[in-house]
């Protein structure tokens, strides 16, 4: 088994070579990327070959690529891997528009390979948890959600995140999808309605895209999720950020903090405050979940579909936030 | 202005649990609490016997001895109350919410206004040391500019053993009138007027419980964001927590974590549900004690308070909104009150 990895665009794509690395029986293929010097300069870091061009790489017959470009650029690569006939991982948010989503969809659909949404936190292993206890009733009937996925402004090391022609957004668009993803899969039910406000106080002198927003997502029967999706936290925090759910139902109160099972490091060496993460690698479940999806011929438990469901909500986020009402889902 | 000579004379209207909190928050100022009225004569009685002073048997009896009082009632009750002490000439300390319609906290204000009384509303939360310091910390500009707030308050349903009011939507206005007004209070006083709000609301401990869990935002006129989560649904617990984040930097606070003693019983059954659930930090003085004193303050010294009525009508205001909203499905505009209120 062969994986390829499409740019170097998107941070998560060096953990992703890593999680290939890991995998008994995979081999990683190669490196593609528009950016020479980042592709070539990542290929030597992880010991692996630099394709000057994406078509290059599909040309020696991988069997699986991984898409981590910038958001707008995962139709034209998910088109151009689904007509060879390779299966593909994708970054998330799976695409900027609904036009490019349901594109993606389609391409992988007639060429009948594999479209998998990067939504790693499906893998974390608190999350799952939650899913479990949840799947067996411990909670009973879910009434109301009240998450966060909070994070640094990420444009600091990857302008193309603040901008908007590459991003499709902000805040919103790269913080709306994990937990929208999350939330459709604890209730198995679709949103039917978001509302959202968006704002562009926190880091407005140095970019124009939305950094702070809040989302308020109504599932088929009625129950209710808020999302603050904002990149709120100060450059100096000890972590990235987070992903947090707080589940009110039947039977109680339910909470998770997906990142929070950390050492804390303080001291001469580690500088300020340090989280040393011990938790599970959710990473590497997700890509052998890619891998095993491949080898046995079936579709993986997080889908393309999911990934197009999870950019409607943040999509239609966008629209409340500019009309100032509740937009009602599936968009057109 | 009534002349006050040598102690300030306080009633308590209201016998209940917070007019426990306020006779013994004034017992600590120079204050002299006279006396207690109580729609049942016996929890007045009981008053007087446990604090001192009389029970009186009237309203109007218990204002002609009073240069002050502290209406402790329930919500739906502060009107009547309040313009009685109005028309007197007395003081109010009212405790929150205001009113339990606009429009009777707008004629409050204008009866203490037209009287020469003050009318002082007990949004407490301004006054608990863990707010009052982030607000402080706001101010002094350690955030920069207020962007998205966060504030969650979750505690178990009230359950008065006699006469549970609270879970009477008619009578306090429910769980986002009574308990999510703390934070749309605060999270105004922090980050400006509030011109819209959405919200969704629950009932969770069905089916008596009518709304017992709600979520809204709320959009500043700053621009500022306001999450607030508000839960009667809650087990046993008064959970807590807030999050400031600014354009340069972040405040976050969390009951729990913050909690600086902890009691790990044997039988879990030993735990006792209060009636009615209230936060527990241990302080050298109780905020109410704050707050009274300020009130004291107030009224004898004329002193500046970090509350005015209209931060109590503006309150309401914002819950009443977000009531609407979760029954309509639709956001609601607000005109602040504070366009057309002077400060009181």
């Amino acid at each position: 088994m062969k994986i390829g990895i499409f740019s170097f665009a998107h941070m998560h794509a060096e953990s992703y070579v890593r999680c290939v690395a890991g995998l008994p029986g995979v081999e990683l293929l190669g490196i593609a990327d528009d950016d020479a010097a980042r592709g070539a300069e990542f290929a030597r870091r992880h010991g692996t070959r630099f394709y000057p061009s994406y078509d290059a790489l599909l040309a020696d017959k991988p069997d699986g690529v991984m898409i981590c470009a910038e958001n707008a650029r995962h139709r034209p690569l998910t088109e151009l891997t689904a007509a060879a006939g390779v299966h593909v991982l994708c970054e998330k948010p799976l695409a900027t528009t609904i036009a490019d989503g349901q594109a993606m969809l389609d391409a992988c659909q007639r060429a009948g390979v594999i479209l998998m949404t990067a939504f790693p936190v499906r893998f974390n292993a608190p999350i799952r948890e939650v899913k479990t206890l949840l799947d067996k009733g411990g909670l009973g009937q879910v009434y109301a959600c009240n998450t966060t996925n909070q994070g640094t402004m990420p444009g600091r090391s990857r302008p193309w995140f603040v901008d908007k022609a590459l991003a499709g957004g902000g805040a919103m668009m790269d913080h709306t999808v994990h937990v929208a993803d999350l939330l459709r899969w604890f209730l198995g039910q679709e949103v039917v309605e978001v509302y959202a406000q968006g704002n562009r106080i926190i880091h407005a002198d140095t970019v124009a895209v939305d950094t702070g927003g809040l989302l308020l997502m109504t599932f088929a029967d009625g129950t209710f999720a808020s999302l603050d999706c904002s990149w709120s936290r100060p450059l100096v925090s000890q972590t990235w950020g987070g992903v947090t759910l707080d589940l009110i139902g039947e039977r109680g109160v339910v909470k998770v903090d997906a990142f929070r099972q950390n050492v804390i490091a303080h001291g001469e060496h580690a500088g300020k405050a340090q989280n040393l993460f011990w938790g599970s690698d959710s990473d590497g479940a997700m890509v052998a979940e890619f891998v095993a999806a491949i080898r046995e011929g079936r579709q993986p438990s997080v889908t393309g579909y999911d990934g197009y469901k999870a950019m409607e909500i943040a999509l239609a986020g966008y629209r409340s936030a500019e009309t100032g009402q509740p937009v009602r889902l599936p968009l057109a | 202005m009534p002349g006050i000579t040598d102690s300030l004379r306080v009633g308590i209207v209201g016998a209940g649990g917070m007019g426990r909190i306020h006779t013994t928050a004034w017992q600590t100022t120079p204050a002299t609490v006279v006396g207690y009225r109580d729609i049942r004569p016996e929890r007045a009685e009981r008053y007087a016997e446990l604090y001192g002073g009389r029970a009186y048997d009237s309203l109007d009896a218990l204002l002609a001895d009073v240069d002050a009082v502290s209406c402790t009632t329930p919500t739906d009750v502060h009107y009547e109350i309040v313009m009685a002490a109005a028309r007197a000439g007395k003081h109010v300390v009212c405790e929150k919410p205001l009113a339990r319609t606009l429009a009777q906290g707008r004629e409050m204000i204008a009866a203490c206004r037209a009287a020469g009384v003050k009318l002082l509303v007990g949004q407490v939360v301004r006054f608990f040391p863990e707010y009052d310091r982030a607000k402080r910390a706001v101010d002094g500009g350690m955030i920069g500019q207020p962007a998205m707030l966060r504030f969650s308050r979750c505690v178990s349903q009230p359950r008065l053993s006699v006469d549970n009011w609270f879970i009477d939507p008619a009578r306090s206005g429910g769980l986002i009138l009574d308990l999510m007004v703390h934070d749309f209070d605060f999270a105004r006083w922090v980050a400006g007027e509030v011109t819209r709000v959405y919200a969704k609301a629950v009932s969770v401990t069905r089916p008596q419980a009518g709304v017992d869990h709600a979520l809204a935002i709320l959009t500043h006129a700053s621009g500022a964001l306001t999450h607030v989560e508000g839960s009667w649904a809650y087990p046993p617990a008064f959970a807590t927590a807030f999050e400031i984040a600014g354009s340069e930097g972040l405040l976050t606070f969390d009951a729990e974590t913050s909690a600086p003693t902890k009691f790990l019983r044997h039988k879990p059954a030993d735990q006792t549900i209060p009636e009615v659930p209230l936060p527990s930090n241990p302080l050298l003085e109780s905020q109410y004690v704050t707050e009274i004193k300020a009130f004291y303050q107030a009224i004898v010294a004329d002193a500046p308070v970090r509350v005015n009525a209209t931060d109590g009508l503006a309150a309401i205001q914002i819950a009443l909104a977000a009531i609407e909203s979760a029954q309509t499905g639709r956001p609601v505009e607000i005109a602040p009150v504070a366009h057309e209120e002077a400060t009181q």
